[in-house]
């Protein structure tokens, strides 16, 4: 008998009990749509945050506020506020060779109104440098000046998406808009940068000078500030750079020889190494719950095969008496077995590729199917049919043709 | 001779006890013959069948069928017997339900040397038309009469054009005119050739056939022969 008979037979005895063959199917279904949808999602936002990673570029350092360890007590990192913009304009100052330029960021929060609209938003102090420091241009208008920076002027440049959300229609450049009841003149609009690593979109916030927002909305007397953004000429010159700077900033915090860094310095190599490692942590685990799901599925199509045989059993003895050796109808059920599981795992691979779209779309996060998950879904359900179809079969090759054409 | 059997014996056990369902059967049945089997209920004619059949094998003894021993054969070089030489016509049609006339008839083919589909095709709607029911191919069993169901079970039998055709009361289930077209189809393939072994208990059935055997717990009786016929 040839293969393709084989199958056909089993395709027919399949499509006899349609409501049967489809509901044992369901947990092979449901087992390939829940790893194809994981896996392109998965996969889908790990190349989203890489791209976006050197789109920002990933010559930079971030320079954190660390945890200083008073009297063997460790603060969360930056539980102390211990870095100031005076640390990097040392930084920029004493480090030229290596560094491009340095902003330091403040962050605050708040509600933006421009008369009668609203958005609440990011506010971010930053220096003049930052438009450097990011690689991001200002796209209409112009950033504020050192001028502005020093003292404190109360104006902003903003993100495409406040533009959008506070100024329909309306060309932004030159209006005043209100923060916690501050006016703040915008100078600007910066060029639109999309979203970011964590999906957050950049373009939804409002840049101001650090010292402005520190003293303004932080109502602060300190000079510390959130972080420090650092941007190297070269990327080659990473681990010296991250060394120097490390060195420059344990000078001038006074640590002892063999204190702890009050900072941490964290750059992009490090963040994608450290956001691959959490999806694939998601992607194993999630699809760790699916094979469970593969399992039972596994468990329902044996079940329903050892049933369809004891049902058949005059068929069985019918075909052995006209010629069917043992191993035909071995090979019969176990075809069997693997065209259910094989049509549940193209069925489940339709569902979970228009799962992970749905999510997608949803959730505005990009998916990306692979053809090796989905390669891999169709021959591990069918590697599944063939596993768990194998006992039943070898039960319907072992049955004796008398008793079969006997029984009731 | 097509079939010779040499002091065949057949030992079922049953807790301590043995039970000898054949006690040393030996037979010939020559290319031709068209043979009754009978007996009462338990005097192993059906045992005797199945060993024919290729569907059980004796305890011991010898079964030559066509010149080759086949009693000490595995499960897969029997099923290729009986897929060869053997046709197999049941009590129960045991026609495959859900499934056209013309498909049973081509199942034996699909597990012999590898006719072409349209060849295989051609052959079963031939043999419907020879048992008459060339205008209902299409049908399933369940659409066709207890006598139609044994006439395509007698052509699926027919399919791989075997020596011998086995037949296990083929009109236990069928009303008497029924029964008499099966057995005018059984005499026309009979004179064409084929051997006929038939197992029954009817009289009247029997009557079709040339000669007859009675079993009698697990042997065959001396009485009633009609060796005359054997030609």
């Amino acid at each position: 008998m040839t293969p393709w008979l084989t199958l056909r037979i089993a395709l027919r005895a399949i499509a006899r009990n349609k409501t049967r063959s489809l509901l044992t199917a369901l947990g092979i279904i449901v087992g390939i749509a829940a790893v194809i949808a994981v896996v392109s999602i998965g996969q889908g936002a790990q190349t989203m945050m890489m791209e976006q990673i050197s789109s920002i570029g990933t010559n930079l350092i971030m320079v954190f506020p660390g945890s200083r360890n008073q009297g063997g007590v460790h603060g969360g990192t930056g539980s102390v506020q211990t870095l100031t913009a005076e640390d990097g304009e040392a930084i920029a100052h004493d480090l030229p060779h290596l560094i491009r330029a340095v902003s330091p960021i403040v962050r605050s929060g708040g509600q933006a109104i421009y008369q009668e609209n609203n958005w609440s938003t990011q506010i971010q102090g930053v220096s003049v440098e930052f438009p450097d420091v990011r690689n991001w241009e200002v796209a209409s208008g112009a950033f504020f000046s050192a001028a502005d920076q020093r003292a404190g002027a109360r104006v902003c440049v903003i993100g495409q998406t406040v533009v959008d959300n506070l100024f329909p229609g309306i060309d932004p450049v030159g209006k005043s808009l209100r923060i916690r009841n501050m006016p703040f003149r915008v100078l600007g609009v910066m060029a639109r940068k999309g979203s970011n690593t964590m999906g957050h979109d950049q373009d939804d916030a409002i840049l101001a000078p650090f010292t402005t927002v520190r003293r303004v909305l932080y109502s602060s007397v300190f000079n510390n500030v959130s972080m420090l953004l650092v941007s190297l000429h070269s990327l080659d010159d990473l681990p010296v750079a991250k060394e120097e700077l490390s060195k420059l900033l344990r000078q001038r915090h006074k640590l002892a020889p063999h204190a702890d860094d009050d900072f941490n310095l964290l750059d992009m190599t490090e963040i994608s190494n450290t956001i691959g490692s959490v999806t694939k942590l998601m992607t194993i685990l999630l699809t760790t719950v699916a094979s469970i799901s593969l399992l039972v599925g596994g468990i329902g199509i044996m079940n329903i095969m050892l049933v369809s045989v004891t049902e058949r059993t005059r068929e069985i003895g019918l075909r052995m008496a006209v010629g069917a050796t043992p191993g035909t109808i071995l090979l019969q059920f176990i075809t069997e077995a693997m065209a259910l599981s094989t049509v549940g795992g193209i069925i489940g691979v339709a569902a979970g590729i228009a799962g992970a779209r749905a999510v997608g779309r949803l959730q505005q996060w990009p998916i990306l199917i692979s053809e090796a998950s989905v390669i891999a879904a169709f021959l591990f359900s069918a590697a599944i049919g063939v596993f768990f179809g194998f006992y039943p079969a070898l039960r319907a090759s072992r049955l004796n043709p008398i008793d079969c054409l006997r029984y009731e | 001779m097509l079939i010779t059997l040499q002091n065949l014996f057949k030992v079922y056990r049953m807790g301590d006890d043995t039970v000898n369902a054949l006690d040393g059967v030996s037979l010939t049945i020559a290319a031709g013959e068209f043979v009754a089997i009978m007996g009462a209920s338990g005097s192993g004619k059906s045992t005797l069948l199945n060993i024919l059949g290729c569907l059980d094998t004796p305890t011991t003894g010898s079964y030559l069928l066509d010149g080759i021993e086949v009693s000490r054969m595995s499960r897969a070089q029997q099923a290729r017997v009986r897929n060869r030489k053997l046709g197999f016509v049941f009590q129960n049609f045991n026609l495959l339900a859900r499934t056209t006339a013309l498909e049973n008839v081509e199942l034996p083919s699909l597990y012999g040397a590898g006719l072409p589909s349209r060849r295989r095709r051609a052959r079963a709607s031939e043999l419907l038309e020879r048992v008459g029911l060339g205008n209902r191919a299409g049908h399933s069993p369940a659409q066709l009469s207890g006598g139609q169901q044994q006439r395509v079970a007698i052509a699926r039998a027919l399919m791989n054009g075997p020596p011998v055709l086995l037949a296990d009361e083929p009109t236990g289930n069928l009303d008497t005119r029924s029964s008499a077209e099966i057995m005018r189809l059984f005499t026309d393939l009979n004179r064409e050739g084929i051997t006929i072994v038939m197992v029954t208990h009817e009289e009247d059935i029997a009557t079709y056939a040339a000669r007859r055997i009675v079993m009698r717990d697990g042997r065959i009786a001396p009485t009633h022969e009609r060796q005359e016929t054997v030609s």
